[in-house]
C-alpha cells in the first residue's frame, strides 16, 4: 500500500506522494486513486513496477532476515500498549511540572480505520495484538518491490527498524467508537476532491512542497519511519519539534489568548496547558491553504500528551470541524521514546528535487490519461 | 537576465578611511560595551545566566554586511519604496572582508548573480542566486542579523534557537560536543558558558551561504565563534569570530547588538516563505495551470 520514498545520502528526506489515509493498510484498499488524473496506486501500475523491480519481497526478506527476526524478538518482549493498564505517575521537572522532555517516535503498524473484519472490537488480545504485530513487521521487512525505495544497505526509514511496539488497539481511531473516521459532509468532500494530487505545482501535498512535514498537526503516523520528534520544555513553553521538515511548534503556556482571527498559519496557533498528568494543546488559525484530508482553516485541533511510563508518551488528537466531518473525531498513538542523538536539519525546500520529478511523473500520468480518455 | 542593484561598493572606501583615523576597537564599531554599566543577568533554575526571550538585531547587514548607501530594490519601477534598503554601517570590523582573490572574483559574480533563479534537480541549483530569495534558510551568523525576530528558549543540556524566518531552528548542545554529523545549513551548535558569555562553536555548514544579498560568502570551511553577552535585561551583546580558508586570508569579526522584544503579546509568528517563492521557482518550469499544454 501506498508508495514509499527514498532517503538519500544527504540530510534531505525527500517528500513523497502519499495521502494520509495511505496511513491504514486496510482502509484505503478499495477507494479510488486520489485523482483520476494521478494512478500510480492503481492496480496496474503497482503490478508493472513489480514486475519491472529487480527485487522480489522474499528477496528483499531474505536480505534482511536476520536483523528482522531479531527485532521481533525483541519488541514482542517488551511492553504492548494496552490501554486497560493503570499508568504511572510521570517523572517531574525541576519546577513541578509532568516531565515531557526528550526525542519520542510517532510510529504504528496499527490502522488509522478498524478494518471491516474487525467490527466491533476495540481491542485484540494480548496475543492477538503480538501475532498482528508480527505479521505487520514481516512484511514491512519484506518491502514491497513496486516500491521506489532507497539503497537498502542504509540504515532504515522502516518502521521495522524503530521501537515500534505491539499495540492492543485495532485502530487509531477510538472515536467514534466504531474506529471509522466520520462522514465527509457535503462541504468536506467538496473541498477533499478539490485537494487531490494534480499535475500542477499547488495542487500538490503540503510535505511534498516542503511546507510542512509529514507530521501534522495532527501528528498521524506515516507509512515510514520519519514520526521522529524531540519536546523541549521550559516553564512557560513546550517546543515540540519534528524530524520531518524540521517543523517547530511553539506551545505557549502563559494562558494568552489565540492570535487574532486574521493572523493565519500552517502550524497553526497553539496554546497549552495542564491538566492533571496531561499537557492540552489547543490549535487553531490554521491558514486557509493548509489542505488536511478535506479540512482547511476551520480546523480545530485538542492535542493531549501524557507520559504514561518511563519510555511511553501517549498522543490523543480530536479534529472537531463542522465545516468537514460529521462528527469530531479522535486518535490514540503511544510514541515510544527514541535514543538521542535525535533531530537533524532536514532542509526540504532548499532540496526540493523530488517535486520536480513529481510533477514530470504527474504530466506523463496525465497525458497517458488524457490519451485514454479520447481512445 | 538579473536584476541590477545600485552598487554599494564606492561606500567601502569612505567608511574604511574614517575607520583607520579612530581607535580599532575590539570588535565592530557599533557597540556601546563600555557605556553600559556592569550588568549580572538573571539566572535560570538550573543556575545558568538566562538569555531566554525574543531578540532581534536592527542593522541593515542583511542587505550588505559591511557599509552600504541605500539602495532601490527590484522592480522599483514598479515597487517604488517597498523593496528598498536603508544605508548602513556595517557590522564587520575594520569594515572588509579579507577575500583571497580568487574569491574576490566569485563575490562579484554571486553580487551580479544574485537575481538569477535557476531551479534544477540538482545543486547547480545553488550555482547561482541569492538564498533568502529563495526561501532558503540562512545559516550563521546571518540568521542572528536577518530583521525578523528569533527566540531563545533554554534547558541546561540543550539551548534552543528559533528563527521567526523559515521557522529555522538550532539546538546549541550544552552537555558535550557534538560531531557535525553531515553538512547543514545553520550548522552543528556546541555551546559553553564562559561567565555570563554563552560562547558557540559552529560548523559543519554545507557550501551554499551567503552573508547577505550582496555575494558576500563563504565555502563549507565556515567555522564561527559566536559570544552572547547580556549587557542590560534589554540588550544582549552579539560578537563572533568567523574563519573560512577556503575563501578568507585570514579570520574576522562581526559584532552588533540584539535586542529584546518587551511588549506584553511578543511573540514569534509564522514566516512560511514557500508558497511566496514557488511561483518564481517553479513557474518558469511550467509548473502551472496556464503551462498545461492540451496537444
Amino acid at each position: 500500500m501506498g508508495t514509499r520514498g527514498f532517503a538519500s545520502r544527504h540530510t534531505v528526506i525527500l517528500p513523497i506522494a502519499v495521502s494520509l489515509l495511505a496511513t491504514a493498510p486496510a482502509a484505503a484498499q478499495d477507494q479510488p486513486p486520489p485523482s483520476a488524473l494521478i494512478n500510480q496506486e492503481a492496480a496496474e501500475t503497482v503490478a508493472a513496477a513489480r514486475a519491472a523491480s529487480p527485487h522480489t519481497a522474499e528477496s528483499t526478506y531474505a536480505y534482511f532476515q536476520e536483523e528482522a527476526e531479531a527485532f521481533i524478538a525483541d519488541a514482542t518482549h517488551q511492553d504492548m500498549w494496552d490501554p486497560t493498564d493503570p499508568r504511572q505517575a510521570p517523572p517531574r521537572t525541576p519546577w513541578g511540572d509532568p516531565d515531557l522532555e526528550g526525542y519520542w517516535l510517532n510510529v504504528a503498524y496499527v490502522p488509522l480505520e478498524r478494518p471491516d473484519e474487525l467490527a466491533g472490537k476495540p481491542l485484540h488480545t494480548p496475543e492477538e495484538a503480538v501475532t498482528a504485530f508480527v505479521r505487520w513487521a514481516t512484511q514491512d521487512a519484506a518491502v514491497d518491490p513496486a516500491t521506489v525505495h532507497y539503497d537498502w544497505t542504509e540504515f532504515g526509514m522502516d518502521n521495522w527498524q524503530s521501537p515500534i511496539r505491539p499495540n492492543r488497539r485495532t485502530s487509531l481511531v477510538v472515536d467514534p467508537p466504531d474506529g471509522k473516521i466520520p462522514a465527509l459532509t457535503p462541504e468536506g468532500e467538496i473541498r477533499l476532491q478539490a485537494q487531490a494530487r494534480r499535475h500542477t505545482l499547488e495542487s500538490r501535498g503540503l510535505y511534498e512542497r516542503c511546507i510542512q512535514g509529514n507530521q501534522g498537526p495532527p501528528r498521524v503516523p506515516f507509512v515510514q519511519n520519519t514520526g521522529q520528534s524531540q519536546i523541549v520544555q521550559t516553564p512557560d513553553y513546550v517546543i515540540l519539534m519534528t524530524q520531518a521538515n524540521s517543523d517547530v511548534r511553539i506551545l505557549h503556556l502563559d494562558g494568552s489568548p489565540h492570535a487574532p482571527d486574521s493572523v493565519r498559519s500552517y502550524l497553526g496557533d497553539s496554546r497549552a496547558h495542564w491538566e492533571g498528568d496531561t499537557l492540552v494543546i489547543e490549535t487553531t488559525n490554521f491558514h486557509e491553504s493548509r489542505k488536511w484530508d478535506g479540512s482547511a482553516d476551520n480546523l480545530h485541533l485538542v492535542e493531549r500528551l501524557t507520559r504514561v511510563a518511563d519510555d511511553t508518551l501517549l498522543y490523543e488528537a480530536t479534529m472537531t470541524d463542522p465545516s468537514t466531518w460529521e462528527s469530531p473525531w479522535s486518535i490514540e498513538v503511544p510514541w515510544p521514546m527514541m535514543e538521542p542523538p535525535g533531530l537533524f536539519e532536514s532542509a526540504c525546500h532548499e532540496q526540493n528535487y523530488g517535486i520536480i520529478n513529481v510533477l514530470r511523473g504527474a504530466r506523463v500520468r496525465a497525458a497517458e490519461y488524457e490519451a485514454e480518455s479520447a481512445r | 537576465m538579473p536584476m541590477r542593484f545600485s552598487s554599494a561598493i564606492s561606500a567601502l572606501t569612505t567608511v574604511g578611511v574614517m575607520f583607520a583615523l579612530t581607535a580599532m576597537p575590539s570588535a565592530a564599531q557599533t557597540l556601546p560595551a563600555a557605556s553600559f554599566p556592569s550588568y549580572t543577568p538573571p539566572q535560570t533554575a538550573s543556575g545558568d545566566p538566562d538569555l531566554s526571550g525574543i531578540w532581534q538585531s536592527f542593522t541593515t547587514a542583511n542587505w550588505e554586511i559591511v557599509s552600504h548607501s541605500v539602495q532601490p530594490g527590484p522592480y522599483a519601477e514598479l515597487l517604488g519604496v517597498w523593496g528598498a534598503g536603508r544605508a548602513g554601517f556595517g557590522i564587520v570590523e575594520g569594515d572588509e572582508l579579507p577575500y583571497q582573490e580568487w574569491a574576490l572574483t566569485k563575490r562579484q559574480e554571486n553580487y551580479d548573480n544574485r537575481t538569477v533563479v535557476n531551479v534544477t534537480n540538482d545543486p547547480s541549483r545553488f550555482d547561482t542566486g541569492e538564498p533568502e530569495l529563495q526561501c532558503f534558510r540562512a545559516g550563521v551568523p546571518r540568521a542572528n542579523y536577518m530583521p525578523y525576530p528569533f527566540q531563545i528558549f533554554q534547558t541546561p543540556e540543550q539551548i534552543l534557537i528559533v528563527y521567526e524566518y523559515k521557522g529555522a531552528s538550532r539546538t546549541v548542545y550544552m552537555d558535550y560536543d557534538r560531531p557535525a554529523l553531515d553538512a547543514s545549513w545553520m550548522g552543528t551548535s556546541n555551546g559553553h558558558w564562559e561567565d555570563d558569555t554563552l560562547v558557540i562553536d559552529v560548523s559543519g555548514f554545507n557550501d551554499h551561504l551567503w552573508f547577505d544579498r550582496a555575494g558576500n560568502f563563504a565555502s563549507d570551511a565556515l567555522h564561527v565563534v559566536e559570544r552572547w553577552t547580556p549587557v542590560s535585561p534589554y540588550h544582549l551583546r552579539y560578537e563572533a569570530t568567523i574563519e573560512d580558508p577556503n575563501v578568507f586570508t585570514r579570520p574576522w569579526n562581526i559584532g552588533f547588538m540584539l535586542y529584546r522584544h518587551v511588549e506584553e503579546n511578543a511573540k514569534l509568528n509564522e514566516f512560511q516563505c514557500i508558497p511566496i517563492v514557488e511561483p518564481m521557482m517553479y513557474r518558469p518550469l511550467g509548473f502551472y495551470d496556464e503551462d498545461v499544454t492540451t496537444d
